[in-house]
């Protein structure tokens, strides 16, 4: 707790909670990271479910690198979203699930990636894993949203 | 849109979208899964279109323009609900504003695509080397620009004064 308390006064959670425009920015960049990352990863787990099912699996895949940088600016903004009331996420039942969902999540995306990269075919188990990476990130995004609420 | 949001306000769905306490988290969840839905197939099938991952056939990604339709749908029966809970607010803020003005902005877009791009990609090669034409290829980033501004002046809408 004492970590966390002092991560509120760093000069970085000063800056999101007192300046103008730095709440604002990292809530802004959350959500273009939110859309490259859960965009390109919905449109693979569909993929790998059997739609759109003349682009080639292999090169849908290679989409994904903007699902990391997606995650890269998000991991960046969240980090500065998390650091000003480190002390109240902790706590926050949504917050806790939607940490979990992402990083389930993001290892199921890079099993997947990891397979097609290796030239597999789209066996059942990646179908699974496609389908149950939609669950997540749909669930993820439910979660991140109710952080307000609960 | 000042007159739509004076009727609006104390209308029954008005009424109806603020009395139900479990309703606007909803919509919520609906907009941000829509939005994933929309920008990440526009994202793909516009960074295609401008000459990126060209491992797929350029006449066959816009079998995910469905999907971005479907985010769209999502996107356009939730965000109706949200205006209708808060017509007040939204009609006057800056950022709700501005948003509208690029969603107008892409869809007209989207038409240029439809009339000037689209119906000549029948004769083009699915894989030429020097890529595809500029104005393609200025269409593609167009869209991709319009619509991360209206995401970005959507998400802006509580930060940004009411002018």
């Amino acid at each position: 707790m004492d970590f966390l308390i002092r991560l509120e006064s760093t000069a970085l959670s000063v800056w999101v909670n007192e300046s103008l425009w730095g709440y604002p920015l990292m809530l802004s960049l959350h959500v273009v990271g939110l859309a490259l990352a859960a965009g390109v990863q919905l449109v693979l787990g569909l993929r790998l479910l059997g739609l759109f099912s003349a682009l080639r699996l292999e090169a849908v895949s290679r989409c994904l690198r903007l699902f990391w940088a997606g995650l890269a600016i998000n991991a960046l903004s969240g980090t500065a979203l998390f650091c000003p009331q480190a002390t109240i996420f902790v706590s926050n039942m949504a917050f806790l699930i939607k940490l979990s969902l992402v990083f389930v999540g993001v290892a199921v995306v890079a099993y997947v990636q990891m397979a097609l990269t290796r030239g597999a075919p789209a066996t059942a188990s990646l179908r699974l894993a496609g389908a149950l990476g939609l669950c997540l990130w749909v669930a993820a995004i439910s979660a991140g949203r109710l952080i307000a609420y609960l | 849109m000042a007159a739509l949001a004076q009727q609006l306000d104390g209308s029954a769905v008005n009424a109806w979208v603020i009395s139900v306490y479990w309703l606007w988290p909803l919509l919520e969840i609906v907009h941000f899964v829509g939005l994933s839905l929309l920008l990440g197939s526009l994202l793909v099938a516009d960074l295609r279109l401008a000459g990126w991952f060209r491992g797929m056939g350029l006449k066959v990604v816009h079998q995910l323009l469905p999907l971005a339709a479907v985010g769209f749908a999502m996107n356009l029966v939730s965000g109706v609900l949200f205006f209708c809970g808060e017509p007040l607010r939204y009609a006057v803020n800056v950022g709700f504003q501005i948003k509208m003005a690029l969603l107008a902005l892409a869809g007209l877009n989207a038409l240029w695509f439809a009339v000037s791009i689209r119906p000549a990609m029948a004769s083009w090669p699915e894989n030429s080397e020097s890529g595809p034409p500029a104005l393609a290829k200025t269409i593609a980033y167009l869209s991709l620009a319009l619509w991360f501004g209206v995401l970005l002046f959507g998400r802006l809408i509580p930060y940004v004064g009411t002018g």
